[in-house]
């Protein structure tokens, strides 16, 4: 087993970043087609004209990834991929909000 | 190393048909899947019948691994036989690789010793130039980490090679530059860090996805994060100067007179690191004094028959 650290570059995919559509189909690992289907179901908004030119937002990377394994591991189709990422990004908000109001309401009948 | 009982993991009779398993396999993927279960240890569990139903589906494994024997148990010391597998060929993942496993879905290392490697890896053609797959990790960071940043040593596995023709995982650690003002959910890309290229192929790139820990005290939202700033009646109605915590330390601020609960101030440029960087809201909470000494009991008296106050004025009569 090797143990010696080695320190790597770090590119930080930024909000803004965009990644072309083979970059997005390799880590992803789903086909441009799934791609094209995805886009055309508003789960991705891509920039560019052609869909091998396209260019997708590095934020809509987790998106994908999520489709991609729903499909794999579940057998969904593509629309049934792209409501049910809508759906768990919502209950992930609602869950976050709730927990934020559960402490406010904590603190107040705490009295600390 | 450990034997895995794969009709066990599944919940099915050894004779069980083909469509039976895939059956099972799909209600127990539904159930155990990372992104969707609310199960604890769904990831750990999805592995396992992932793992199960990959020997179980594909005629040529389940058949080589029946033949270990019924009087085998879960858990029980295992050695694969000398003669294991004679007469059968593998050729990983039936799908054609699509979909290989990641780097942190490695199956057990009683799959790798009958199998070889995670499936897909090992079919790779013999020296053609290939480029590794990309690798997806995750990585846990805490809010302070994410406001200050740092040098982060991850340790990864990943599958490799060995002259016999079989895969090993090896362990290497990279040090990572986690930079200042990452937010929730965003990926971090090390170029080369994935699968290695087959021949002259270029290697993968790792993917990292950053997930910043609930935190006691703060709520995050994007770069902003909020604190819930329990306040005095007095502080609220009167006004009055506190010390809040921020990313940064301790500030002291002006609490505006008639404050009420629910109410946000703003501490602008204190939340996280970034163009433009995130604010600190303060929600306000009242706490009210308990009654529970004499004195707090008269001073709750006075108020009641010296304040003239409504909380429910908005009922109407």
């Amino acid at each position: 087993m090797t143990t010696a650290i080695r320190t790597i570059e770090t590119q930080v995919l930024a909000e803004g970043e965009w990644l072309s559509v083979t970059q997005v189909c390799r880590a992803s690992q789903i086909d441009v087609a799934v791609v094209i289907e995805l886009a055309e179901l508003g789960l991705v908004c891509p920039r560019g004209t052609a869909p091998q030119d396209w260019q997708v937002s590095a934020r809509e990377l987790v998106r994908l990834r999520t489709a991609a394994r729903l499909i794999r591991d579940l057998g969904v189709n593509v629309s049934g991929a792209a409501l049910a990422v809508e759906l768990l990004e919502a209950r992930r908000d609602l869950e976050t909000r709730l927990r934020a109001l559960e402490r406010c309401v904590q603190a107040s009948a705490a009295g600390k | 190393m450990e034997f895995r009982d794969y009709y066990q993991t599944l919940g099915v009779k050894r004779g069980a048909s083909a469509d039976d398993i895939k059956k099972v396999y799909r209600r127990l993927a539904r159930k155990y899947h990372p992104d969707v279960s609310k199960e604890p240890n769904a990831e750990a569990k999805f592995k396992e019948v992932q793992e199960a139903y990959e020997v179980l589906r594909d005629p040529e494994k389940r058949a080589a691994y029946d033949q270990l024997g019924p009087e085998m148990k879960s858990g029980q010391e295992f050695r694969p036989p000398p003669d294991w597998a004679s007469g059968f060929e593998f050729r990983g993942r039936p799908q054609g690789g699509r979909g290989g496993p990641e780097v942190d879905e490695q199956f057990s290392d009683f799959f790798s010793s009958l199998f070889g490697g995670s499936g897909g890896f090992s079919q790779a053609g013999e020296g053609r130039a290939r480029g590794g797959r990309d690798h997806h990790a995750r990585v846990d960071i805490d809010l302070e980490e994410a406001f200050r940043g740092g040098a982060r040593t991850l340790e990864l596995r990943r599958p490799q090679h060995n002259p016999d023709g079989g895969t090993d995982l090896s362990t290497h650690a990279v040090k990572v530059t986690i930079p200042a003002g990452l937010t929730d959910g965003q990926q971090l890309r090390l170029a080369g860090q994935g699968e290695p290229g087959h021949g002259k192929g270029r290697a993968g790139d790792l993917y990292l996805e950053v997930h910043i820990r609930p935190h006691d005290l703060y709520h995050l939202e994007g770069r902003d994060v909020t604190v819930t700033l329990p306040l005095a009646p007095w502080e609220a109605a009167l006004g009055a100067t506190v010390t809040v915590p921020t990313l940064g330390g301790p500030v002291q601020m002006r609490i505006p007179e008639k404050s009420r609960a629910g109410q946000k101030l703003r501490l602008r440029g204190r939340g996280l690191p970034g163009d433009p960087p995130g604010d600190e809201y303060l929600q306000l909470s009242i706490a009210l004094p308990p009654a529970d000494s004499p004195k707090a009991r008269a001073f709750y008296e006075q108020m009641s028959r010296e304040l003239p106050f409504d909380p429910r004025a908005h009922f109407g009569s």
